[in-house]
């Protein structure tokens, strides 16, 4: 038996090793598609990343609460911070404008006196608290707070994206507005009490360490958000992977049609180890496919001037990760060979379906910018498990476990592509 | 015949799917140990399909088979170990080499190390193909691919050996060649099955014939039986248009 699956390894090797045209789909396609893709989307994540996202900032306030935003804005690295346009300085009609057009993504809008809005209605608190002679007759003036801040956003920007920016920015906001609550909350303490001054100020500090941490937090989430170069290499990656269905369907098909298939039936050789010889050496061909396309990502991107690939830090995770979506690529590839009547029939069959499961899956366009709608049917498309198993590794520092379930449900499309296959085979067989 | 029989037919029937016609129509014969029997008939008469079912390439639609006393249907897989084949159409992978394709196909006949690469040389040789067993079967010519197909039907030195017109295309000294060694290795004890349109050679090469149409038996004997018992005919040729009539086939 042993023999015999190595006879059969040995001449799907060979098959390959001919097949010129197959061997380019297989390894030359997906290497120029990362250069291609990686360079193309490069300048589109800087915008994101590096540069930051273009934010337009107005402030008529001129006071703690704008010049603190403004200080946070200039700070942080995902904002790049504009505070006017086209040379001139910002107004909320211009800005308003521009982000209309699409000069900036968001525009912020400090409304003239927020700071002394803020600081007023402390100030009433305060006095209301401390001045038990009056009582609560005066209460009308209700606690509100007056200040609005308007945050403008591109409407042609992606929902679903600046969703994350702008609540981080809310979040941000409304940090600062209490921060400055919270200052002139104990200033007010300080003027009736004064040896207690240094309290307060303590426990704003210690408030405002906690909140920065939740605000990092919730931004290392946001990190899914990565580069060009952590997103093209693992995508295009397994879109190569995928499309050895092409090569591997089409051999399945030339058997058929040149006449082997014939042979092989008569042979005193199961089948299935026929089959098991092919997917041993289309899986191999995958593994090999992944070491190149990392390698890639991790030396040849560099000298192009892009990041180079992090790998994260389970390689084992990596491993297993990569095989079952090695064997979940094979299984559709057998899968795709079985079902189609000729070659031409596969290789239109498979590229197509490949490409809309690709397109599906958030290898073309990562699926946290798409709808809402098509994010959900994203998560049907095994490519979509091999992708969001390759983020979890490489960006968002996952290990084994975290992958395991990907892993598994690739494992299972696996031996469903070959179920259909055998109980096709055996209906057709029986002409 | 005192020799027992080695196939056993019985009442084999074969329709297609969505076919309005049966392709092999209730046929039943014996073919005994030794013989080079010939499955002869126009085109369309049901030869490969009754072939395809003797090798277990796919069930009959109705009838028994026997292969040397194993019931086809339920012991298929031993014997598929005692038969070979070698198809009408070429079967061998047009990227491999000559050498390639027999390794590959002898393994799956059980066939492996020293005693296969000897097999393969031996069999090269006698079919003149040593000096371009190094190159791609796609390179060949059509002779070549037929002489190439027939090596790997008979490598593993079947007990039962299936022809579907092994000499098709092929030109008179290679013809002459094959069917030379063919004859030897039935001396060996190969029972043989053999398909042709060609007459005269199914004249000379067979013990004994079986003529086919419309998947149903016409006469059975040996050519010199046939020839005699058709009043006017002279070669088994004359025979087989009186009987199949001159009328163009599918
Ligand atoms: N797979 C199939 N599906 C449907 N019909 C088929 C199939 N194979 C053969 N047939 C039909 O069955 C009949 C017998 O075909 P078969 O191939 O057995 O003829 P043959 O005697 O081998 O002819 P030839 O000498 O041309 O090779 C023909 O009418 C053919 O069209
Ligand atoms: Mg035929």
């Amino acid at each position: 038996m042993m023999s015999k699956l190595l006879a059969t390894v040995k001449k799907e090797i060979l098959l390959l090793i001919r097949d010129m045209v197959g061997l380019s789909i297989l390894f030359l396609m997906p290497m120029a598609l990362i250069f291609v893709m990686t360079l193309i989307q490069d300048s589109a994540f800087k915008t994101m990343n590096e540069k930051g996202i273009p934010i337009v900032f107005v402030n008529s306030d001129k006071d703690s609460l704008g010049i603190l935003i403004e200080q946070g804005l200039r700070n942080n690295a995902l904002c790049s911070f504009h505070d006017s346009i086209d040379g001139q300085p910002a107004t909320a009609e211009l800005a308003l404008k521009a982000v209309g057009e699409g000069k900036f993504l968001v525009g912020i809008i400090i409304p003239k006196g927020a700071t002394e809005a803020i600081r007023k209605n402390v100030t009433e608190l305060v006095s209301e608290t401390l001045n038990t002679e009056e009582p609560t007759v005066e209460k009308t003036a209700p606690l509100k707070d007056s200040v609005e801040i308007s945050i403008l956003i591109d409407p042609v920007a992606k929902k679903s994206f600046l969703l994350s920016v702008t609540s981080n920015l809310r979040e941000f906001i409304s940090e600062i507005k209490t921060k400055i609550m919270f200052q002139t909350f104990s200033d007010q303490i300080e003027e009736v009490i004064p040896g207690k001054s240094s309290t307060p100020k303590n426990a704003y500090n210690k408030s405002q360490i906690i909140t920065y941490k939740e605000i990092y937090a919730s931004k290392s989430e946001d990190k899914i958000v990565p580069n060009a170069v952590q997103h093209n290499v693992p995508a295009w990656t397994i879109f190569a992977m995928f499309f050895i269905a092409i090569p591997l369907s089409g051999s399945i098909l030339k058997e058929k049609n040149e006449g082997s298939a014939f042979r092989l039936h008569t042979m005193p050789t199961p089948f299935l180890l026929l089959v098991n010889g092919k997917i041993i050496v289309y899986v191999m061909v995958c593994l090999i496919q992944f070491t190149l396309m990392l390698s890639v990502g991790q030396l040849f991107l560099p000298m192009l001037g892009l990041p180079a690939l992090v790998l994260g830090n389970s390689l084992m995770g990596i491993f297993i990760l990569t095989l079952a979506t090695a064997f979940a690529a094979t299984g559709y590839g057998v899968l795709v060979g079985t079902l189609a009547a000729t070659e031409h029939q596969a290789a239109i069959m498979g590229s197509l379906s490949i490409l809309l499961l690709s397109a599906l899956g958030g290898i073309w366009v990562p699926s946290y910018v798409m709808p809402e709608m098509m994010r959900n049917i994203s998560t049907w498309s095994p490519l979509n498990w091999s992708l969001e198993g390759f983020y979890k590794l490489f960006l968002r520092g996952g290990h084994i476990t975290d992958i395991l379930l990907d892993a598994f449900k690739l494992m299972v499309f696996f031996f469903a592509t070959m179920a259909i296959s055998y109980l096709y085979n055996r209906k057709k067989r029986t002409v | 015949m005192s020799n027992p029989a080695i196939i056993e037919i019985q009442n084999l029937t074969k329709t297609f799917k969505h076919a309005t016609e049966p392709a092999v129509d209730g046929i039943s014969f014996s073919i005994y140990r030794n013989e080079i029997f010939g499955l002869l008939g126009p085109n369309g008469a049901g030869k490969t399909t009754t072939i395809s079912i003797l090798c277990g390439l796919f069930p009959p639609s109705s009838g028994k088979v026997l292969i040397d006393g194993k019931n086809l249907h339920s012991e298929l897989p031993s014997i598929k170990n005692i038969i070979g084949i070698v198809p009408q159409d070429i079967a061998l992978y047009p990227t491999l080499t000559a050498r390639e394709n027999l390794e590959f196909y002898g393994s799956m006949y059980g066939l492996f190390g020293k005693d296969l690469k000897d097999k393969i040389d031996i069999w090269l040789e006698k079919l003149g193909l040593t000096d371009a067993a190094k190159r791609q079967v796609s390179t060949y010519s059509g002779g070549m691919k037929r002489r190439v197909n027939l090596i790997a039907g008979v490598l593993h030195n079947p007990k039962i050996l299936f022809l579907d017109e092994p000499t098709v295309g092929v030109d008179v000294q290679s013809r002459n060649v094959i069917l030379e060694h063919l004859k030897a290795i039935n001396l060996t004890g190969t029972t043989i099955i053999y398909t042709s349109h060609h007459m005269e050679e199914a004249e000379h090469f067979c013990t004994r014939v079986s003529i086919i149409d419309n998947g149903q038996i016409l006469t059975q004997g040996t050519p010199g039986e046939l020839i005699s018992n058709n009043a006017g005919s002279t070669n088994l040729e004359n025979v087989f248009l009186n009987l199949t009539c001159r009328k163009l086939r599918d």
